[in-house]
């Protein structure tokens, strides 16, 4: 007798040279997400993401919390990007609410961004050299980390979870003598980022293992709907801060990073030589902000929002993050959709994997530029 | 023979590091000086005050009762809790202050912006840690002690690199 099987199940065929290995879901180096990977011998035959070991809801509990209370836990998923989760999302309600934003408001968020963008960028290399056996390059990254951090901390009062960018602007003005400090400290790393590139990014041992491995094509990478750093290192040349400039943007000078290879080497340098614009963009912003004027726009209590929807976005550390809120008449919104660059980048990732060595595997997929916590929501 | 000198040139710049200062802050023995006296919030404006969110500040003769830091913490942390103190005072006719459990704190400081009052701010303290969890809850007596910190150490940056102090 043959049992029916559930649709969409299909019984494994084995085969003696194929073996599945499954990769986490214990924390593989980033955050609980398994990969399925069938070798032979050495080399990935398939692979198949597997995420949502830690999906929180948080589009679920934000339509129980109002618009001001949503933001501390909306920036949970990315903790070390909290800024740039909330921007959209303050974006968002500014449109829905019809907020108007103070002009030296803008200034300090798109400051604010950026500081985190490095944060954001730094960690993530760390966790890349860590990942490539480099403990060097884990070493120094979260050290010069702490850079930012210091700085963000001086502005928000809160070393990761920042809380700082509010529907309406920021919540608090920046301290005194804070333009000063940040001008030494974000030149001081950027003559640290320099040595960066000999120690890591020129080191043979890095490009024998990135170079040429995981070609993404430039055709592949839009059809696959990829973005942010992998995207750029795919030869196109898309940043949501240039094409769709939100706040200052527009005004402040500064380019996009785009290599043509689309390998491992080319995604891992990206995001490196964007943590240059970065700084020029915190020295150009520290220049051009208005020197007095209000920050923060008072809100009413419990603001609602009309019978409408928006959707706003912008370019995190891993790509575009965008906000889809529809609201009805009431202080809390109705939906909430967060659509995170991390997810849109792993789709390509058993598109890579195939035909790669198993000891490619963490280069490939930390490259990626994933993190599994604000994929999941 | 390029790889080689990729090799030595990568040595190298670590090597150099040798001479340079060390980052490190030594936690215990050094600890970093934060901006101001905590974050603080000026309800007349509507903008905080830069400083460190750390441990609450109550002040008993500005507190009125009014609940509005235990509703605003209603769906982020639910830490602040009302209970009667055995206190009078003309303007706090129900006689009840907020109780915080800082074992389920954030720290966003959305409370210090919700007090119309002037009465609850956030100071410098942030070490907390306890034995015990009911040790974590702050009753109103306690929140209204100033703390004492001792925090002086900043980021330098010179010629031989970044250090604390």
């Amino acid at each position: 007798m043959t049992t029916q099987l559930p649709p969409g199940m299909n019984i494994e065929t084995v085969d003696d040279k194929i073996m599945t290995l499954n990769v986490g879901p214990q924390h593989p180096g980033s955050g609980h997400m398994r990969l399925i990977i069938k070798v032979d011998g050495d080399y990935i035959v398939s692979c198949d993401p597997d995420p949502g070991y830690v999906h929180r809801g948080e589009e679920k509990m934000a339509e129980y919390r109002n618009y001001i209370q949503n933001i501390p836990h909306l920036e949970r998923p990315v903790i070390h990007d909290s800024s740039n989760i909330l921007y959209p999302y303050c974006l968002g309600v500014e449109e829905l609410l019809g907020i108007e934003v103070p002009e030296r408001a803008k200034y300090i968020r798109v400051i604010a961004a950026e500081l985190n963008r490095c944060i954001y960028i730094l960690y993530w290399l760390a966790i890349y050299g860590i990942f490539l056996g480099h403990s060097t390059m884990f070493m120094w990254p979260a050290g010069d980390r702490e850079l930012f951090i210091d700085l963000l901390e001086a502005m928000s009062g809160a070393r990761v979870t920042h809380a700082y960018l509010v529907p309406g602007g920021v919540r608090n003005d920046l301290p005194s003598n804070f333009e000063e400090r940040c001008l030494r400290q974000v030149e001081y790393f950027e003559k640290r980022l320099k040595e960066y590139e000999a120690v890591f990014y020129q080191n043979p041992l890095l490009k024998a293992r990135t170079e040429g491995s995981g070609i993404l094509s430039r055709t592949d990478a839009i059809r696959l709907g990829t973005t942010g750093s992998v995207l750029r290192a795919s030869g196109v040349d898309f940043d949501v801060r240039k094409k769709e400039p939100y706040d200052v943007y527009e005004n402040l000078d500064f380019q996009t990073i785009v290599m043509k290879e689309g390998d491992s080497y080319a995604r891992s340098r990206v995001p490196y030589l964007e943590m240059f614009e970065s700084c020029r963009i915190i020295k150009d912003a520290l220049r051009k902000m208005p020197k007095s004027g209000s920050v923060r726009t008072k809100l009413k209590p419990n603001p609602k929002g009309g019978n409408d929807e928006v959707y706003r976005r912008i370019e995190s550390g891993r790509g575009a993050i965008g906000y889809y809120i529809v609201s009805n008449n009431r202080p809390e919104p109705y939906r909430v959709k967060i659509s995170v660059g991390s997810f849109r980048n792993l789709i390509c990732m058993p598109y890579l994997l195939k035909g790669e060595k198993l000891g490619n595997m963490p280069a490939v997929y930390w490259g990626l530029n994933y993190w599994p916590v604000e994929a999941d929501r | 023979m390029s790889n080689v000198i990729g090799i030595i040139r990568a040595l190298n710049s670590g090597v150099k590091h040798l001479a340079v200062k060390r980052f490190t802050l030594r936690y215990p023995e050094q600890k970093l000086k934060f901006v101001g006296d905590g974050f603080q919030f000026n309800p007349e404006t509507g903008v905080g005050i830069a400083g460190l969110r750390g441990r609450h500040i109550l002040f008993h003769e500005h507190c009125t009762g009014c609940q509005l830091c235990s509703v605003a913490c209603e769906g982020i942390a639910e830490a602040i809790s009302m209970v009667k103190v055995h206190e009078t005072w003309k303007h706090n006719k129900k006689a009840i202050m907020p109780q915080i459990d800082y074992g389920k704190c954030v720290f966003c400081g959305l409370c210090v912006d919700a007090c119309p009052f002037y009465a609850l701010y956030m100071t410098n303290d942030y070490e907390l840690s306890s034995f015990t969890k009911s040790a974590l809850i702050y009753t109103p007596a306690q929140l209204a002690i100033k703390p004492k910190i001792s925090q002086d150490v900043e980021i330098k940056i010179d010629d031989r690199g970044a250090s604390h102090g």
